[in-house]
């Protein structure tokens, strides 16, 4: 029986050295579908072979320079991963290196030969995207045709050679009406899980955002209290709304549902040119890139980049505006800087979702609160005198 | 004056019930919260510095069908905890 929940788990301490736990890799700068909703803007390339992979050398360097500081995982996304010329080649270095592999992927190249190759990771995590339970739906979001049968094909292929992944699904206002179907199509599937996207407003996304194509956020808080409340007790699958963590149910937090917790601590990105990054943001903003595999030291680059440094000394404090005052902020940790810095340019700065909630009025005034200030020292004399 | 076993709720902290019967503790004067769920709850109300921890322990398991066999144990953890914290104290002795 859990009775607490603490809100400040990870309010102390977080100025000390963290460890890497995981590197991002954006294997691809290119992806062989044209999503409308992408946050990264990878450009079109069916095969893999007109725009920049990273080196396998810089992948082996990446991980030789992380491990002394504690890598303990790796997640291979894009663009698009499996659309690496060696990829199954980095897949035989993330076993050597007996690390976690995770894996994102729109599923097109998921054949049952690379299923098997995942499959031979013992620790392994794969989420395929799924935009919509029709062809028609999830090829409007996703630009190429033949692309769900494709992404289906993968699930099969995956759950076959023992690798239940989880599907993705992003919410926008032309697939909102088909959620609860899609529950019933992942289960059917065998997926083993169900995550719920809301697109987030940068590079693709934000023009999605622009022309009104994404869901306002009265809908978002109403369809994220669907999935958590009504949907997910009906079914064995684990199924979550990636939302911040001021709209999740204390119940759902407690239970260690730990998405929407921007995991910028323990991170760091791999970007395609082969460069430490943030994550993949440093693709679209080049402030947010910290120097280039082989070139600069891994544990230097950690220790030292002053972004870095800024955010372990100032998260969750200096956050702003509501996210300064919400009581989550040392689970959440702004939900996700890069977007912010995105948006506004500051590492401070309040994530959208919740700024457009209080806005709207609709942020739960149970999570919010903040010390009042203290009262100035009252100044005893005669100041005309002085 | 001694202290007593009686766990009293600092009167500045802010009990939130949320939708979900779960709640949120909050102390204005520190900015500090921690969730807790309905037993939670039901064990933060009964904390008025006239019960004891044994007294509120036997109402809980009165109150909750699925209320474990361990919940005394439970109980004193969370009291302890929130004390801790500068949440809850305990009553004084009185003359």
């Amino acid at each position: 029986m859990s009775i607490l929940s603490d809100m400040k788990q990870r309010k102390t301490g977080q100025a000390g050295m963290r460890t890497i736990n995981t590197l991002y890799f954006y294997l691809t700068e290119g992806c062989n579908l044209a999503c409308r909703h992408c946050w990264m803007g990878p450009r079109f390339d069916a095969t893999g072979n007109h725009y920049p992979t990273l080196p396998v050398e810089l992948f082996e360097t990446a991980i030789r320079e992380a491990k002394p500081l504690g890598l303990s995982g790796v997640k291979l996304t894009g663009g698009e991963p499996l659309l690496h010329p060696h990829f199954t080649r980095l897949l035989e270095i993330v076993r050597r290196e007996e690390l976690k592999l995770t894996i994102e992927t729109n599923g097109l190249l998921c054949t049952p030969e690379i299923a098997a190759e995942i499959a031979k990771s013992p620790n392994r995590f794969v989420s395929v995207s799924i935009d919509g339970t029709d062809a028609a739906t999830h090829e409007w979001v996703r630009g190429v045709p033949g692309a769900f049968e494709a992404a289906r094909q993968a699930v099969r292929s995956l759950v076959a050679a023992g690798t239940r992944p989880q599907i993705i699904f992003t919410v926008m206002r032309s697939n909102a009406g088909q959620v609860d179907a899609m529950v019933r199509m992942a289960e059917e599937q065998g997926a083993a899980s169900l995550k719920f996207n809301v697109v987030q407003p940068t590079a693709r996304g934000e023009k999605l955002h622009e022309n009104q194509e994404t869901l306002n956020i009265g809908d978002l808080i109403e369809l994220g209290r669907h999935v958590e409340q009504e949907l997910a007790p009906k079914t064995k699958l684990k199924i979550f709304f990636h939302y911040p963590h001021a709209f999740r149910a204390l119940h759902r937090i407690a239970s260690g549902d730990g998405c929407s917790a921007c995991g910028i601590f323990g991170i760091l990105g791999v970007i395609a040119s082969g460069h430490y990054a943030l994550c993949g943001i440093g693709e679209q903003v080049p402030d947010l890139i910290f120097g280039a595999v082989g070139k600069a030291r891994l544990e230097e680059v950690w220790r030292e980049n002053a972004i870095l440094k800024a955010l372990r000394e100032g998260l969750p404090e200096r956050l702003e505006g509501v996210c300064g005052r919400c009581l989550m902020k040392g689970r959440c940790l702004g939900a996700c800087i890069a977007q912010n810095y995105y948006s506004k340019g500051s590492l401070w700065a309040p994530y959208w979702f919740c700024e457009q909630a209080e806005e709207a009025g609709l942020f739960p005034t149970s999570r919010l609160g903040t010390r009042p200030t203290q009262s100035p020292l009252i100044t005893i004399g005669n100041a005309a005198s002085e | 004056m001694n202290q007593t076993d009686r766990p009293i709720a600092n009167p500045i902290v802010v009990l939130r019930e949320e939708f979900d019967d779960w709640a949120v503790l909050f102390n204005p004067d520190t900015a500090e919260a921690v969730g807790t769920n309905p037993v939670g709850v039901a064990v933060w109300k009964r904390m008025d510095g006239k019960r004891s921890i044994e007294d509120i322990a036997a109402e809980i398991k009165n109150s909750f069908e699925d209320a474990p066999d361990a919940a005394f144990k439970e109980i004193a953890a969370f009291v302890n905890r929130l004390a801790e914290n500068g949440f809850v104290g305990l009553e004084l002795e009185s003359k």
